[in-house]
């Protein structure tokens, strides 16, 4: 996908997750971003690896910092907090161009920004690692020893939540392939 | 016998070795560093810029075990953050983490191919980069020897980890403890590479742009939690943030950076010579790439590729001898088209277009295009007020959260046609940058 096509297809996300309740800072579009590649299947070609609150992406982290320097998106700060990301009039005009990609991609962005759009950083590390860890398994691990995985990575999640993660990927994972989005 | 060997730096005045760290520095790969500009031709810009790898990684070593003992002094930490970070509670734990920041510091730039950075992704065989390379030497037989010899001895890929980071080591897990001490050596906001590099290319070069405060925001450096707590006030992951009496030294930091890209790194004279030197190694190198088997890689060094610049700069029938002489001569390409707010507001990839309408137009030959873009997010760490509050780095300070972004976009032209192609890009370029829409 070139770059035009994937600010058009970042800035909507952006925007349908401050729809959704979402703070939208980077943390926010990271985690989203990977559940809209990996899950969905949205084809941004970032790489995401297991770093600072789950998985991450340097290409994207690049790429929201292009967007920034190309007027696309700006950063809103608030009080005490990071900063959270506002697309600008100018990405309107980006997503003008676009109009057949983003239709095709939109109910998949619906669907993660409606699911995780409410979702604190905390929750979205729990999940986000636990997705990363279950797609990175090859044969099929049980909950259990997904969640004793999840602890071991991220020693500051507690087991009963590392549980949960698990839990709630599966069933998002399974209503997926029985729906596409 | 001496224990403790001291080396006089132009910018940290003296860095001291001891015994087992002489060894990397008397080693081949690391005496190879010895021969790597640290700015590649950037001399021919900035004649001061002859400073080379060697220098800049003892540079890195003091600075990583300055903000290490500061970070890890536990009059610094919180209980909190002592708790998540068990090494902190462990002497022995710091002692040997200690050791190997160091080393790893020494060793962060080992692998790097002559004049550094020069378009590394077009010289090497797909998979390769220079991080691929230093990791493959810090484990190579020679590097071994020497971690195997230290009480108690390092593990190589403890100090790979350290030396390339998560980045570049995605095959490594890296636990809390580990990614932050990555963090202290390549790290985006407080990475003591940079900090070093900064202070050491505007030492030489003659720029005051990169200079601040080094020793004050090293001082108030700190491990944090971040400013963001989870909905019920959890702990999340910790990172190295500053002290609210730092932040000015942060701010000066990041100014540095922004002046030093956008008025030396990507000074459109110095890029254009990378693009040179890239064409010429591409005819020069057997198959257009460098070796990567460590026999090879470490028998290359910038000598080498001079002393072939300048054969092939004065004779006709070298290879690669149009593009030496370019750099030789001095007849290197000029500026035609660089990036502007205005037509990035149409196309983000507006250099693209234009490069792409003039090699049609013109033909390929006389044309370049190079494209950066910054490499970093916003400067977001946190910050712990003097109430002891944490708050996001960029809502305490309005320099950090207005510092520009980078973005360089340059088409260069053969300077024998560019007065001809510039009268025509003045007439074609509002209809050239217009993007394809979808219908």
């Amino acid at each position: 996908m070139d770059r035009m096509r994937t600010a058009a297809l970042l800035t909507r996300l952006m925007e349908e997750l401050r729809n959704n309740e979402s703070w939208c800072g980077e943390t926010h579009v990271q985690k989203v971003a990977f559940f809209a590649q990996e899950l969905t299947g949205i084809p941004m070609n970032f790489d995401f690896i297991l770093y600072k609150h789950g998985p991450f992406s340097f290409d994207l982290r690049d790429e929201i910092t292009s967007l920034r320097a190309d007027g696309l998106v700006k950063l809103e700060t608030q009080w005490l907090y990071g900063p959270r990301l506002l697309p600008t009039e100018r990405s309107q005009y980006v997503q003008g161009l676009y109009p057949k990609t983003l239709k095709k991609y939109e109910k998949k962005i619906e669907f993660v920004t409606q699911w995780l759009g409410d979702k604190g950083v905390v929750d979205l590390e729990r999940i986000g690692t636990a997705f990363y860890i279950s797609k990175c398994e090859n044969k099929k691990v049980s909950v259990d020893e997904r969640a004793t995985r999840l602890t071991a990575l991220k020693p500051h999640i507690s087991r009963e939540d590392a549980l949960k993660a698990v839990q709630t990927v599966d069933e998002i994972v399974a209503q997926v392939q029985n729906q596409t989005p | 016998m001496k224990n403790i060997h001291e080396i006089r730096d132009p910018i940290h005045v003296f860095i001291r070795l001891d015994s087992d760290e002489r060894k990397v520095l008397d080693s081949h790969p690391f005496q190879r560093l010895r021969h790597i500009h640290q700015l590649a031709m950037t001399y021919l810009a900035y004649p001061g810029a002859t400073h080379k790898r060697f220098e800049h990684s003892l540079g890195v070593m003091e600075l990583a075990s300055r903000v290490f003992d500061v970070v890890t002094n536990l009059d610094n930490v919180t209980d909190e953050i002592r708790d998540l970070l068990k090494p902190l509670k462990a002497p022995d734990q710091i002692a040997y983490w200690r050791r190997v920041i160091r080393m790893a510091a020494l060793c962060h730039d080992i692998g790097h191919l002559p004049f550094s950075h020069a378009a590394e992704q077009e010289l090497l065989p797909e998979g390769w980069d220079h991080e691929k390379l230093t990791r493959e030497i810090i484990r190579s037989d020679e590097m071994k020897t020497i971690w195997d010899s230290v009480t108690p001895p390092l593990r190589h890929e403890d100090i790979e980890k350290l030396a390339v980071g998560p980045k570049k080591a995605t095959d490594l897990e890296f636990t809390d403890w580990e990614t932050i001490l990555a963090e202290i050596i390549v790290g985006d906001a407080f990475g003591v590479d940079r900090m070093d590099y900064l202070l050491r290319d505007s030492h030489h070069i003659g720029v005051a742009y990169g200079k601040f405060d080094h020793y004050r925001l090293i001082d108030t450096l700190r491990i944090l939690p971040p400013a963001q707590l989870g909905e019920n006030g959890e702990y999340q992951e910790p990172a190295l943030g500053v002290e609210e009496g730092g932040i000015q030294s942060a701010e000066a930091l990041m100014l540095a950076r922004y002046f030093m890209y956008s008025q030396v790194y990507f000074h459109p004279v110095r890029r254009i010579y990378d693009i040179h030197l890239l064409d010429f190694l591409k005819k020069w190198l057997d198959h257009g790439f460098f070796a990567t088997d460590l026999e090879s890689h470490l028998r290359l060094t910038d000598n080498e590729i001079t002393a072939a610049l300048w054969k092939a700069a004065f004779e006709e029938n070298e290879k690669g001898h149009t593009h030496a002489r370019r750099i030789i001569r001095r007849e290197h390409f000029k500026t035609l088209y660089q990036w502007n707010p205005n037509d990035v507001s149409i196309n983000r990839d507006s250099g693209e277009s234009v490069f792409k309408a003039l090699k049609a137009e013109f033909g390929a030959e006389h044309f370049r295009h190079d494209r950066y873009l910054q490499k970093s997010g916003a400067p977001d760490f946190p910050v712990r007020m003097r109430d002891s509050r944490i708050v996001s780095s960029l809502a305490f300070s309005q320099a950090l959260s207005n510092l520009p972004v980078v973005s360089v976009d340059y088409v260069f032209a053969d300077r024998s046609c560019i007065d001809e192609v510039s009268k025509w890009l003045d007439e074609n370029r509002d209809t050239i940058i217009q993007p394809e829409k979808e219908e």
